[in-house]
């Protein structure tokens, strides 16, 4: 397995059109638009992609432009997360067809199963393919399935191309200790901070970052991952309030579109069963938002 | 000015006779220790310090001994949590008339209060007593009880003496807000963590941690003090690893597991008290192994 550093990944969207299709013609000017402000990698479609919400087709379909839009300027990780080992495998192996460099997966929705199996399921996917294969640790949006350093550690022990954990967690411990111990096993290793809180994942060692907020903010979250990298955490402290704050208003998908929107790169609304904000809190949310984002690039 | 609750603080641990009674000379012992070795600062009794498993009168007799003890050296505090809210007050009142520096208090244990209540009971706690107080938050171990960054907003501003807060979430996004929630109103705030925890808080605006293996490794924790201050990354990175591996050994069946560490530094104090199990002999022989493995038998002081 070759090393592959995600660097700063950019986590797309997906526009829909009124009658709730994917929109192809505004997701080709969204990848541009990622590509043109700063993205290493792309991920698609993760949770802010709505990829739940994606049919099996649907989400094999989006994959496929991406990586023909994109045309090899960057490394795209494809997402593959089910609830059934088999579907996410089968997702994961027909995406390393289509040319992923990567591929993601959470524990699977909806079942709760325990730590031995959680092993299973990810094995099963990771095993599908030979592309490096990350494990995206989400305790809040997943909750009654946990993942932990010794879960990892037996993974490492499973599969040659587990290359690293995508942590939502923001939780110290599950950082440092997996990082103290997986690297003992697996050099190359990577902690990936999974959401713009960097500066903490940075200091342990995590070494890329999956960012939805740069659809919205692209300048400060390079700004924040660059002094990351270079070791300058405490300097970083500013950049990470700013985030951290953008971050309190954006939580929700229905808002993240508000959010675009307002910045001139409208992507439509989530699909259901997300709904979009009623129109008086789309307005004020925009209004809260503006003077925040003053220095971000308008438009596609 | 520079808040003095800053560094790696240490929490001795309680010696007991084979009997469960408590070992005062052994607790004199352990505290000039950790003054001799470079603690900033003594904080007693720690859950790693069996707190809950002591009587009142048995925590009012080794707080006093604590001050007495370090007569002045570092500040001391007395950590005041108490199942019931009634003693707390009592020992908050008693650490302060033996002369303590501090007290730290931790959000109240078992019913899960809603946050007036917490916010209440910090004012009457804090209200009752001129030492400056460092509050305790733990939502992980608590059922998600929590100071959250307004709560923390609103006790600065209403309580002079609410000078810092151990902040045990161990979380990113919990720890960044509460530090500039802090910060912003009391700029020489003491932002302090549990268990060493310093990499990922330094950055945050932290300045220093309790301990959890001070009492088998006290200059790995000035070591990575010093480095986490100084930015030293790298360094401070592969120091915090170690620590890790350390923490790794002692949080099972804490702090039976460190009682057992000690034994193997040369510094025994006893057993631990039920419910907590106290660490076998099979279990040294495990924790010595581990501890030569990571160098810290060479490393690390023998004895007292």
């Amino acid at each position: 397995m070759s090393e592959f550093e995600p660097g700063l990944v950019h986590t797309p969207v997906t526009p829909f059109t009124r009658d709730n299709r994917i929109d192809y013609d505004t997701f080709a000017k969204l990848i541009e638009f990622h590509l043109r402000s700063g993205a290493d990698s792309l991920a698609l479609p993760m949770h802010i992609g709505e990829s739940v919400s994606l049919t099996d087709e649907e989400q094999r379909a989006l994959l496929a432009f991406a990586i023909k839009q994109v045309n090899g300027r960057k490394p795209i990780i494809a997402h593959a997360s089910d609830a059934g080992s088999a579907i996410a495998a089968d997702r994961a192996r027909h995406a390393q067809g289509l040319g992923a460099a990567a591929i993601v997966a959470t524990t699977p929705y909806y079942w709760t199963p325990p730590a031995h199996m959680i092993v299973e399921h990810f094995a099963a996917i990771g095993a599908a393919v030979s592309v490096p294969f990350f494990v995206y640790n989400s305790p809040e949006e997943m909750p009654g399935s946990k993942i932990t350093a010794e879960l990892c550690l037996k993974l490492i022990d499973r599969l040659p191309n587990f290359a690293g954990v995508v942590d939502l967690s923001l939780d110290w411990q599950f950082m440092i200790e997996l990082l103290t111990y997986a690297k003992r096993r697996r050099e190359g290793f990577a902690l990936i901070a999974g959401t713009e809180h960097m500066v903490s994942a940075a200091a342990t060692g995590a070494t890329g970052l999956f960012s939805p907020l740069a659809g919205v903010a692209p300048k400060l979250i390079r700004k924040l991952y660059d002094s990351c990298r270079k070791d300058q955490l405490v300097e970083a402290r500013g950049a990470q309030e700013a985030v951290a704050a953008l971050r309190q208003h954006l939580k929700s998908s229905g808002h993240f579109k508000v959010a675009l929107r307002t910045m001139g790169r409208d992507c439509g609304v989530p699909r259901p069963p997300l709904q979009a904000p009623d129109a008086e809190t789309a307005r004020a949310l925009a209004a809260t938002l503006e003077p925040m984002l003053r220095d971000e690039p308008r438009g596609f | 000015m520079q808040n003095k609750f800053r560094g790696v603080m240490q929490s001795p641990i309680t010696p007991l006779k084979d009997d469960y009674s408590l070992d005062l000379p052994t607790f004199e012992k352990v505290l000039d220790f950790h003054v001799r070795t470079g603690a900033p600062a003594i904080s007693w009794p720690h859950h790693k310090g069996e707190s809950l498993s002591l009587t009142i009168p048995e925590r009012k007799r080794f707080a006093e001994a604590t001050v007495k003890v370090v007569a002045g050296r570092v500040p001391v505090t007395i950590h005041v949590s108490a199942l019931a809210v009634e003693d707390t007050m009592e020992l908050a009142q008693h650490a302060q008339r033996i002369g303590a520096n501090g007290i730290l208090a931790i959000t109240p244990y078992f019913w899960t209060p809603t946050r007036e209540a917490i916010h209440d009971y910090f004012i009457r706690l804090c209200t009752s007593i001129d030492l400056p107080v460092l509050s305790y938050n733990s939502p992980s171990y608590l059922a998600g009880v929590e100071i959250t960054g307004d709560l923390m907003s609103r006790l600065i501003e209403r309580l002079p003496n609410f000078v810092g807060v151990k902040e045990a979430s161990f979380n990113s996004e919990k720890f960044l807000e509460i530090s500039r929630v802090a910060l912003s109103l009391r700029p020489n705030f003491a932002l302090l963590t549990g268990v060493e925890f310093l990499l990922p808080s330094v950055p945050l605006g932290g300045v220093g941690s309790y301990s959890a293996a001070g009492s088998v490794c006290p200059n790995l924790c000035a070591a990575l003090f010093e480095a986490c201050m100084a930015g030293e990354w790298p360094r401070a990175r592969e120091l915090q690893y170690k620590m890790t591996r350390l923490w790794h050994l002692f949080k099972d069946q804490y702090p039976s597991s460190l009682k057992g560490g000690m034994v193997i530094m040369g510094r025994p104090v006893g057993p631990t008290r039920p419910p907590l199990p106290t660490a076998t002999k099979e279990r040294q022989v495990f924790i010595e192994k581990e501890l030569a493995d990571m160098g810290v038998l060479d490393s690390e002081p023998h004895g007292w």
